[in-house]
């Protein structure tokens, strides 16, 4: 009992790949059946070949059709790693452009 | 939370919202529908390139083209708020309701008991051929309200 009302109230930090190559990490607060997301104390990480860094975003509602992937994270596991110093190609958006 | 229940919190609040096509418009929220459709008033639209700004009055977006929304930190406490409000509400109407049916026999109630029993009957005729003896309903409802009385 004690158990399960721990895991409910556990927050849920998630990482989020959307179609147009972002990679956005946050506390996953609420979702629906089309997949869009309420992402609390949202951050992107933006990837560069010379090394990455998060940009604070806030409070984000995120529509669920632009959404490539949902990942729960380790936020300890997460801080060990250097991103200032981990570089990286960012992804490449497979969103379709509307005009 | 779901987050257009978020996103009907937010209503009358500023935010910023990016298109699919890379546009943003900043403004604030007057309307939003289950479609994620959504009215803003005094926005200012940015190109998806970041150099060109436009105001405008007012503009309608369609749910469809939106890839996020960007929503003021603090409509996070007030969803919370708003979500243990109407449930209680929404509840204690409906024990109300029940406790009018179940009242019948309560003389004190008695009138109000007979009247709906009485409207309820003709209301679901319809229904109650399907349990059987639609008529048989209809007067065993109207017996109870006459004991009522």
């Amino acid at each position: 009992m004690s158990c399960s009302s721990r895991a409910s109230s556990r927050p849920q930090h998630v990482q989020v790949i959307t179609s147009d190559g972002r990679v956005l990490l946050g506390t996953l607060k609420g979702l629906d059946q089309t997949t869009n997301l309420v992402l609390a104390g949202a951050k992107e990480r933006e990837f560069s070949p010379l090394g990455s860094k998060d940009i604070a975003l806030g409070l984000y509602i995120v529509r669920g059709d632009t959404i490539a992937v949902v990942g729960e994270i380790d936020p300890q596991l997460d801080a060990q790693i250097e991103w200032e110093t981990t570089g990286a190609e960012p992804l490449v958006s497979i969103a379709r452009q509307f005009q | 939370m779901l987050p257009l229940s978020l996103l009907n919190t937010a209503v009358g609040h500023p935010m910023m919202v990016e298109l699919k096509n890379g546009e943003t418009f900043n403004g604030h929220l007057v309307n939003c529908d289950p479609y994620m459709n959504i009215n803003l008033r005094e926005v200012i639209r940015t190109s998806a390139d970041g150099e060109k700004f436009w105001r405008i009055p007012e503009i309608y977006i369609r749910g469809m083209s939106i890839k996020y929304l960007r929503v003021p930190d603090e409509i996070l406490d007030m969803v919370k708020e708003e979500q243990s409000r109407p449930r209680t509400g929404g509840d204690g109407d409906r024990r109300g309701g029940f406790a009018g049916r179940g009242g019948h026999r309560d003389s004190g109630r008695g009138d109000r008991g007979g009247f709906r029993g009485g409207r309820g009957g003709g209301d679901r005729g319809g229904r109650g051929g399907g349990r059987g003896g639609g008529g048989g309903d209809r007067g065993g409802r109207g017996d109870r309200g006459g004991r009522g009385r």
